[in-house]
């Protein structure tokens, strides 16, 4: 596809939302948005130097979101014809009569905006150089990961997963009060897992590139990576339970980020949901540390000129100096506790609501080197990998429980791998315990686009033998 | 939903570059969410999707792509864009337009009472007012609950390369409950879930109440839990949702694409003594209403009842038509896909261990000190080397044989092969659970079940002594 029929699609959404919205009036709606999307995505999945499977798709659906007597009601499409989208104009006036009247229920308006000035840059999100990549070209990159993973090192018996995948995507948004707005995206992924063996002991290790351009991917570096993750927990043992400091990688530190995400969301934090409820000016972490959300940051996958309802991103400190600032908020939210949106009104598809949302959120890294702090670690875990985040964290209780893979630390030096433990603690000790902030920021697309750099956490129960 | 000429047609254009197999899945579904929280519904959402599937196969490569339509030329369209990809492996049975598609036939046949199209939004929010009523009173200390439905009308159609085709209706509703409950500084959680694949008609009895009570009886129960102990203990699970732990630590490893790729631990082990003489494990699409159940799979295959574990000795794995053929082995009819947007793969559907003849309080009479774990948040595993973790949402000391206090914050970790040997004892309380599996990003309606199970060891993470 050239860039000419890329304009021309561009075209045809903004002209579909239009027609839509002439069908509305009408329908007995007081206010309406049009939120529509479109995308064209390929799937690669190699296996044993072979196509597994090729996945090719070009889709299109919207949601329309009607407020109608301080009620909302929500219908979404994946068939654009004017029938179908009468109904669903329909079906979201019939929602709207059972979901819950508040005054707050209304449009944004530029008033409820945080940002005023749009500082993301729309050029970022979009490189013309991305469809020069042919589709062979891409098969052949998720081809030289398989084989340079297998290569990277001689106990790499297998490759579960070595896929690459991409997507173009436009978004166009449309609603009552004046609001139209439209961007083009695209991201190019490949990731690998690699399993290794030595006798009975067996491993694997993961990693993934994500860029906005194929010619980004570092296929060499993510090989050694996987490869490294997958022989360096070989042979892991348990070990006793005990307490002591734990490292967290930055790949596994950015996973924690989620959770981090999940109790500063102001939807959780009204309903008494968040451990952080009414801790705004307090120290959460003993030390110095800044977190924040940036919708506009240059390099961040998850930048966007508008979020989910139209309002403009912008950067958010939510803790500066360790001291918790704000929460996120969507519009809803925001005019609940007498402030403005952050613009953290975030949409996974066209087949859903906004709610809020994370967009680049990140620990702002510090003046750490890992392996000085490996060095200062007299006994201690450092933790490579973690299974079962989702289940073993309640955010509301705050407990927390996960399985972890790694290395010792013993005397500042990595000993042994070590697997088959848990790390257990409570959302508000864990964050407390934070006593050092390494220099290695990495991000991880995982809901939003987290990013932390590594982490030494004081005091943690190991549970093992 | 397409006629048989165009099917034909389709079919051909497919094979016409050279392919093994070609075949169209055509889904259309309506769907609606409605979700209470703050005794209020806070959103009602419904979506239309209707598009088509294409497939085929060349040597080792599956090529796949999508249209959200059915239109004749858009069909085509795509349909001669799939036949150029990839080298033609010069196997197609090329149809004769004059001939008629097989239908494929099935035994599982239920009746629909009420479907969700006949079902006023206001109905909906009775339900869940009422589930919300029932936590509320059940206890002071229930400060939250959110409870949702949401339900689907399908209509699926297959055809394929062999002659056959395959269409049918699938009905499914679901209800969860989360209850929230708060004691001074601590709060506690709730869930629990109804879900069947039927109609409106799973209202009729007094099952949405019982989930409510349940869910609010958890949260409650919590409040008084104390730490969960560390390191590896004699573990009771409980029946239905501790099926999980079967479906995740060896499930997962029994799905053949796993396999295959030489990705799971259970490779080769066909014929060989994988569990204790006690455990025999079935897959079973064909259970009446069951929420894993189905008349076809995703493949239209229709649905069976499958062996995977008998008396300790493997006996089949979890497939798929690819995997079926690449290995020369009957299809299981789990060849299972989200919707016409997904390659449809090796899934479970209602998955379980059956029951043995233990009595429960005989099994944990015989536990000196160990833990009775009741319900579970969840789960992950890594097939290619069966480790797991799982968090537990309701568990129990056991001390001296008798049930002890509830413990917070526990998780279980291990793998899968090595405890399937250490189960000691299985009861005669066989129940079931439904829930959500998510595996290469799609996500399914798979259900777990077991009897009251004794593993003589497990490492259990907490935070206690």
């Amino acid at each position: 596809m050239n860039n000419s029929s890329i304009d021309l699609k561009r075209k045809k959404l903004l002209e579909v939302c239009k027609k839509a919205a002439v069908r509305i009036p009408g329908s007995g709606a007081d206010q309406w948005e049009i939120f529509a999307a479109s995308g064209i995505e390929n799937d690669i999945e190699v296996f044993n130097g072979k196509i597994e499977t090729l996945a090719f798709s070009d889709s299109a659906g919207l949601g329309i979101r009607i407020f109608k007597n301080h009620s909302i009601g929500y219908a979404y499409t994946a068939v654009l014809e004017d029938n179908a989208i009468d109904d669903a104009i329909g079906k979201a006036i019939a929602n709207s009569h059972i979901t819950k009247k508040d005054p707050l229920n209304f449009l944004p308006t530029e008033k409820d905006y945080k940002y005023k000035v749009n500082k993301a840059d729309s050029g970022k999100l979009f490189n013309d150089d991305f469809l020069k990549y042919t589709i062979d070209q891409k098969i052949a990159m998720a081809l030289e990961l398989e084989s340079l993973t297998r290569k990277a090192d001689k106990r790499i018996t297998g490759i579960s997963d070595a896929m690459y995948n991409d997507g173009i995507s436009e978004v166009c948004m449309l609603n009552s009060n004046g609001f139209e707005g439209n961007y083009n995206s695209a991201t190019a992924m490949v990731y690998i897992s690699a399993i290794s063996r030595r006798g009975e002991d067996i491993s694997t290790g993961d990693y993934f590139g994500i860029a906005r351009d194929p010619a980004k991917l570092d296929l060499k570096e993510i090989a050694e990576n996987a490869a490294k993750r997958s022989v360096s927990i070989l042979g892991g043992k348990k070990i006793s339970s005990a307490r002591m400091d734990i490292i967290l990688d930055p790949m596994v530190a950015a996973q924690f980020m989620g959770v981090i995400a999940s109790v500063l969301n102001a939807d959780s934090v009204q309903k008494g949901k968040s451990l952080l409820k009414d801790k705004i000016g307090e120290k959460i972490f003993e030390i110095d540390i800044d977190i924040y959300d940036d919708g506009t940051l240059k390099e961040g996958l998850a930048s966007k000129p508008f979020d989910g309802e139209g309002v403009i991103k912008g950067k958010t400190a939510i803790f500066k100096e360790g001291i918790l600032k704000t929460f996120l908020y969507d519009v809803y939210t925001a005019r609940k506790d007498g402030t403005l949106s952050t613009g953290n009104a975030s949409r996974a598809s066209y087949r859903s609501t906004p709610s809020v949302g994370v967009s680049n959120f990140y620990i702002s890294p510090g003046i750490h080197d890992r392996l000085d702090m490996i060095k200062q670690v007299d006994k201690g875990f450092y933790i490579m990998d973690i299974i079962g985040l989702g289940s073993g964290t309640n955010p509301i209780s705050g407990q927390m429980s996960v399985g972890a893979k790694g290395i010792m630390i013993e005397k500042g030096k990595l000993t042994h791998p070590v697997k088959e433990v848990t790390i257990a603690t409570d959302i508000l000790k864990f964050l407390s315990g934070f006593r050092k902030i390494g220099n290695d920021l990495k991000f991880v697309p995982s809901g939003g686009y987290m990013g932390s750099p590594s982490i030494l956490i004081e005091n943690i129960a190991i549970s093992g033998k | 939903m397409i006629d048989n000429t165009l099917a034909i047609k389709i079919l051909d254009m497919l094979n016409s570059g050279g392919a093994s197999f070609s075949e169209i899945y055509i889904q259309k579904r309506i769907s609606n969410s409605v979700r209470l929280e703050d005794s209020k519904i806070e959103n009602s959402n419904s979506g239309f999707d209707f598009g088509c599937g294409l497939r085929v196969w060349k040597g080792e490569s599956t090529f796949y792509g999508y249209v959200d339509s059915i239109e004749e030329d858009r069909l085509l369209e795509a349909a001669n864009v799939l036949s150029a990809a990839g080298k033609s492996s010069g196997t197609g049975k090329i149809l004769d337009l004059n001939d008629s598609l097989m239908p494929a036939k099935s035994s599982y046949n239920t009746k629909i009472i009420k479907y969700p199209g006949k079902m006023t939004a206001d109905s909906k929010k009775d339900i869940l007012l009422n589930t919300n009523r029932i936590c509320r009173e059940y206890n002071k200390k229930i400060i939250q609950a959110t409870a949702a439905i949401s339900d689907l009308e399908e209509e699926i159609y297959t055809a394929n390369s062999y002659g056959d085709r395959s269409s049918q209706k699938i009905v499914k509703v679901f209800l969860s409950v989360n209850a929230i409950a708060k004691k001074g500084s601590e709060i506690r959680t709730g869930y629990k879930s109804l879900a069947k694949t039927a109609g409106y008609e799973i209202f009729d009895g007094g099952d949405a109440a019982d989930i409510a009570e349940e869910a609010s009886r958890i949260a409650i129960t919590m409040l008084d839990a104390v730490d969960a102990p560390v390191g590896a203990l004699p573990v009771v699970i409980g029946p239905g949702f501790g099926g999980v732990i079967f479906h995740e630590a060896c499930g997962h490893g029994l799905e053949a694409d796993a396999v295959l790729k030489d990705a799971s631990v259970f490779k080769e082990k066909i014929g060989k003594k994988i569990a204790s003489d006690i455990v025999t494990a079935i897959d079973d699409s064909t259970m009446a209403h069951h929420w894993g159940s189905y008349k076809f799979d995703g493949e239209g295959i229709p649905s069976k009842r499958t062996t995977l574990i008998k008396d300790g000795i493997l006996v089949n794995f979890i497939h798929d038509l690819r995997s079926s053929n690449k290995s020369k082995k009957e299809p299981t009819g789990n060849g299972r896909r989200q919707s016409y947007r997904h390659v449809p793969i090796p899934r479970m559907s209602n998955t379980y261990i059956a029951a043995g003849s233990s009595k429960k309080e005989d099994i944990v009479a015989s536990v000196k000190k160990g833990i009775y774990a009741k319900e579970f948040a969840g789960g992950q595993v890594d097939p290619a080397t069966g480790d797991f973790v799982f968090g537990i949402s309701e568990g129990y000391l056991i001390e001296n044989g008798k049930m002890g206090p509830p413990i917070k914050g526990a998780t279980l970790i291990g793998n899968g092969p090595d405890i399937l040997n250490k189960v000691e004892a299985i009861a005669d309380d066989i129940d079931f659970a439904p829930g959500f599996c998510g595996k290469q990003g799609q996500s399914m309606a798979n259900e777990v079940g077991q009897p009251t199970i004794k593993i003589s060891e497990i490492t259990v993470g907490g935070t206690g002594a």
